[in-house]
């Protein structure tokens, strides 16, 4: 006991792990407060957003802005709902991920364990150059070379499927249909979806695939049993992703569809839909300042909505990745 | 020759190579299937002059699906059949993307180039109705504005980029994977609500008109998480040993940082640079709600309305008078060559750290 006693007067050397000198302690608190300027930006932009918005939520009710399907500034009093807007956004984001979804896993499977490594590289090129191609740029080929184009699709679709009820269209008018501007929004979001597929598909263990290849799988069960569950959770994040980016896309879809207030609930080669995002930029130009009110609590609709749909993805694509830290 | 095998387990055939991935005979109806079904769906449209969407559809696909599926039976017996069809499937989709990025690519390039000439490069668009023919007027004045507004929210988005990417990788603070998340989140940020925010900071509230800046302050969330997240890459290249051998010889951290990790990181963090602008120099809708297209050129980004090339084509589209549409190719096309150029040196700025590294 005794021997012990001077010890505890001893005092314990520490560990530096904080910085002493003034200029690292800047250097820190500079990388600190840059890191928490995108919480700032995001904070801001909720701030503005529902300080703008506060006017149209008092004067329609938050559930009739929400949910009714009235859109007029002309009346009195002026009457602004976002209903078919939002279900319209959802619809096309859904066109959009169900075509874009197979056609970024193929590509990611034909880049991670089909080509030869030269071709891997120039396919991997062409993905990202397809996402650096502007949205407005996809707009106006959306327009002008693809609508015909994918009206004939929607035309043969009709015509062998109309009876089920998504496929039907009694005004046989095929232009700007939901249809159209979901092949349009699937071309933006698959460099999205591919690239993270990609991402998580190179850094699986190649010994578990290896092995059930040693076991007599071929590439189809391989595919099936050990890639897609192995890697599913980053690639369910990254199909989020790109359905996060769907819901805001906005000038690609201005020109590929007819926007209207009509609630389109699912008839998907009528020309009538609504986007949310396409939606304000279209009548901003005009607009009244009730009016801007209103469009402003559309975009924190928007904004809350793809905040809270990208958290959840970029948070399984994290998880997906327990070995980046 | 007699049918007595041998069944020990050494003795098998000579030809046999189990180790290759590809047995010859494989190699023979590998080719066959591939070539077969390409040539009878050539041969009915040359026959019957077939549409050629239908013949792709209706010929050629079902041919192909047969065609692999058989492939796959002599190869692995009745499960090949499905393996067949992957095969099928991956190539058939993934080569339906490059049609569908080759068909935007190249209408972009036949449509607009007509329009293109030195003129329409170097005029402004004062003047100029939208139904002038395109010997007069051009996107001068836009190209002007979009390097300006761009090269303005550059200079503020990379310090901030470039200050996140050292917080996640060089400190040792707790929030780095809130930060990380928040990031990801806000690259899929609608641009949209970025233009309303700004426009509802500074352009309602009676600060500002529309003016460059505004414009600029839009594109700043957008492009900072690119930035951050290409740089947090770059930096994350950079041995541990340089750092901490830095560090070890004394060096405060800042100083580690800049003498040595920052110039290992250099070409990665001018590709996260050049992505970034790439990311934004095509975004419409933050531009059109704050910055008002002027037809002049403005070199002042601080006072007065600033035209640039979105927000030009994205007027022209909207006349949709032949001559607009026309003009709108051309801008489209002017676009696209920026994106090219800054997309090909971010390439070539990563590839010589690939090389140097080696």
């Amino acid at each position: 006991m005794s021997v012990n006693a001077p010890s505890e007067k001893i005092e314990r050397r520490k560990l530096a792990t904080k910085p002493f000198a003034r200029a690292d302690r800047i250097f820190f608190a500079v990388s600190t407060a840059a890191a928490y300027s995108s919480f700032v930006i995001i904070a801001l932009i909720l701030i503005f957003l529902v300080g703008r918005a506060i006017p149209a939520f008092q004067t329609q009710g938050i559930i009739d802005f929400a949910f009714g399907s009235t859109w007029d500034s002309a009346a009195t009093p002026a009457t602004f709902q976002l209903g078919p807007m939002l279900w319209g956004s959802i619809l096309i984001s859904l066109i959009g991920v169900v075509i874009a979804v197979p056609l970024a896993i193929s590509i990611a499977y034909f880049i991670e364990f089909m080509a030869h490594k030269t071709l891997a590289k120039i396919v991997t090129t062409i993905v990202d150059l397809l996402a650096a191609i502007p949205s407005i740029v996809l707009g106006l080929w959306g327009a002008f070379v693809f609508s015909p184009i994918a009206a004939g699709w929607a035309k043969m679709l009709n015509q062998s499927m109309g009876w089920i009820p998504i496929f039907d269209n009694p005004e046989q008018n095929f232009l700007r249909s939901p249809f159209i501007a979901g092949i349009v929004v699937a071309v933006m979001i698959v460099p999205i979806i591919a690239s993270i597929t990609r991402e998580i598909f190179s850094q699986m263990d190649r010994d578990i695939i290896n092995a059930s290849l040693a076991l007599g799988g071929n590439r189809e069960s391989t595919f099936r049993k050990v890639i897609l569950p192995t890697a599913a959770g980053g690639v369910i994040g990254g199909v989020l992703l790109g359905l996060g980016r769907a819901l805001g896309e906005t000038v690609a879809v201005l020109y590929v569809l007819n926007i209207s207030f009509d609630i389109n609930w699912g008839s998907v080669l009528q020309a009538k839909g609504g986007s949310v995002a396409s939606m304000i930029i279209s009548k901003f130009g005009e607009a009244n300042p009730d009016e801007i009110s209103a469009l402003m609590a559309a975009g924190l609709v928007l904004f809350v909505f793809t905040l809270i749909i990208n958290s959840i993805a970029s948070y399984i694509v994290a998880k997906a990745q327990p070995w980046r830290k | 020759m007699e049918k007595v095998t041998d069944l020990t387990p050494v003795a098998r055939p000579k030809t046999a190579a189990p180790w290759s991935r590809k047995s010859p005979q494989f190699v023979l109806y590998a080719s066959l299937a591939s070539i077969v079904p390409a040539a009878v769906a050539l041969g009915t449209i040359a026959l019957t002059g077939m549409d050629f969407m239908a013949a792709l559809f209706i010929v050629f696909l079902p041919l192909q699906i047969v065609a692999a599926a058989l492939v796959g039976i002599t190869v692995y017996g009745r499960r090949g059949i499905l393996e067949g069809l992957l095969v099928v499937a991956t190539i058939f989709l993934s080569s339906f993307v490059f049609v569908l990025l080759g068909s935007v690519i190249w209408s972009v390039i036949s449509n607009g180039f007509s329009a293109l000439s030195a003129s329409f490069i170097f005029q402004n668009n004062y003047y100029i109705q939208p139904k002038t023919s395109l010997e007069f007027g051009g996107v001068g004045h836009s190209i002007l504005g979009s390097l300006l507004i761009v090269g303005l929210s550059t200079i503020v988005t990379v310090p901030l980029g470039l200050a996140t990417a050292v917080y996640l990788t060089e400190t040792q603070g707790k929030s780095k994977g809130i930060i990380r998340t928040l990031l990801q989140a806000m690259s899929g940020l609608p641009s949209v609500v970025s233009g309303l925010f700004i426009y509802a900071m500074f352009i309602a509230s009676g600060i500002t008109t529309y003016a460059g800046w505004t414009g600029s302050l839009a594109l700043i969330p957008l492009m900072l998480p690119t930035v951050a997240r290409v740089t947090e890459e770059a930096l994350r290249l950079v041995p541990v040993e340089l750092r901490n051998g830095a560090l070890a010889l004394g060096a405060p951290a800042w100083r580690a940082f800049v003498q040595v990790t920052l110039p290992a990181a250099k070409s990665g963090i001018v590709t996260a640079i050049l992505l970034g602008v790439a990311r934004v120099i095509g975004e419409t809708a933050p531009l059109v709600l704050t910055t008002f297209a002027a037809d002049r050129t403005n070199l002042n980004p601080f006072e007065g309305a600033m035209g640039s090339l979105p927000t030009y084509l994205f007027n022209y589209i909207a006349f949709g008078f032949d001559e607009s549409i026309q003009r709108a190719w051309g801008a489209a096309l002017v676009i696209l060559i920026l994106v090219a150029i800054l997309f090909i040196s971010a390439r070539v700025a990563s590839r010589t750290r690939t090389k140097a590294r080696k």
